[in-house]
């Protein structure tokens, strides 16, 4: 089961294992991203996060940060959901990208992080933000790493415990 | 083409090359259709996988059992197995056929033809393309070759049917709660 936590914060990211200041894409502040490797919920607006995709030393990044409306959910295994999956791996893979979670049943959003300027076009047509809403950001260095892409053709997580693109039973 | 047999896989009177039912692939690296460098090994991870050598985009008969591949990728991405197709095309072509296709798995260039010569799967009626002879083989995570098909003529291919039969004699193999749980 992932341990790894992540959520975008307006104040310091206490206790956190890696953390960077994000911005949104015309230079405002927007917080400061977070990540944690712990069983508890770090802070409320936490979410589960596939630990691979988080890296201390990982250098500045673009992401689509989707995120669930407060009180919104969705079945991990909506159509939707399963749609949007298919769509990752169709098209050309990010340096990363998992899905977010709170609980083993719902999908509470999804994290895709590029580097390359002419890959940040891709992320507003993040397949995940035709369900949630998305939002852009430029993330300093210091949180985010690369995942090497799926093998595919799978989109069922690796036990309803571990988001997706985690492929391997624990 | 000789009956080879070996280990405790299917027998398969379609050896190809270098791949006989019983024997590993090795595990080789190869650029993906996005430029990344895979390893093979990482690429099956712990799931049942299907390693397709195929000619080029340029085959009809390759296009034909893509359509196969494609009927078996919908039940594949519920099944934890993977699908690996490796050609002697650039990345970039890769990635357009991939597209094209509507494929959700890896393809993998061989261009310098590396793979293909330890092998020995180079087609030597094609010396315009010095293509991949169509094989399919499927592996588990040790990369054990459980069947192999030889793909030169056509009907030589396996259906979507003889797959799922050797992606269900794998898993059986490999999942330790592959007899359901009842009370």
């Amino acid at each position: 089961m992932s341990r790894c936590w992540l959520a975008l914060v307006d104040g310091p990211a206490h206790g956190a294992d890696a953390a960077a200041p994000a911005r949104t894409l015309d230079g405002q502040p927007a917080g400061t991203l977070a990540a944690w490797n712990r069983a508890a919920k770090p802070v409320r607006e936490a979410v589960r996060v596939d630990g691979r995709l988080i890296d201390p030393r990982g250098s500045a990044a673009w992401i689509s940060l989707v995120l669930a409306p407060s009180g919104v959910r969705l079945a991990f295994d909506d159509l939707a959901v399963q749609y949007a999956r298919r769509l990752v791996l169709l098209h050309p893979f990010a340096a990363a990208v998992s899905t977010l979670l709170r609980d083993d049943s719902h999908f509470e959003g999804a994290i895709t992080v590029v580097r390359c300027a002419e890959h940040r076009q891709r992320l507003r047509d993040d397949p995940f933000a035709r369900i949630f809403p998305s939002r852009l950001l430029a993330v300093q260095a210091g949180i985010l790493g690369a995942l090497p892409p799926p093998t595919g053709p799978t989109i069922e997580r690796y036990g309803s415990a571990n988001p997706w693109p985690w492929d391997q039973f624990d | 083409m000789s009956d080879r047999r070996a280990g405790d896989g299917v027998v398969s009177p379609d050896a190809v090359g270098e791949l006989a039912v019983g024997g590993q692939v090795p595990n080789f690296e190869l650029l993906d259709h996005a430029g990344n460098r895979r390893r093979l090994s990482q690429l099956v991870g712990g799931d049942p996988t299907v390693l397709h050598f195929y000619r080029g985009w340029w085959c009809p008969k390759e296009q034909a059992f893509f359509r196969r591949l494609l009927a078996l990728q919908d039940d594949a991405e519920v099944a934890y197995s993977r699908i690996l197709s490796v050609s002697v095309d650039s990345p970039e072509v890769n990635a357009a056929f991939r597209a094209g296709l509507g494929a959700r798995w890896t393809f993998l260039s061989d261009a310098d033809r590396q793979v293909q010569t330890q092998l020995r799967l180079r087609e030597t009626t094609d010396t315009l393309n010095d293509p991949y002879v169509p094989a399919v083989v499927v592996i588990g995570p040790d990369l054990r070759i459980h069947a192999v098909y030889n793909g030169y003529w056509y009907w030589g291919r396996p259906t979507v049917d003889e797959l799922v039969k050797n992606l269900r004699e794998i898993s059986r193999a490999l999942r330790p709660d592959w007899e359901a749980p009842t009370p």
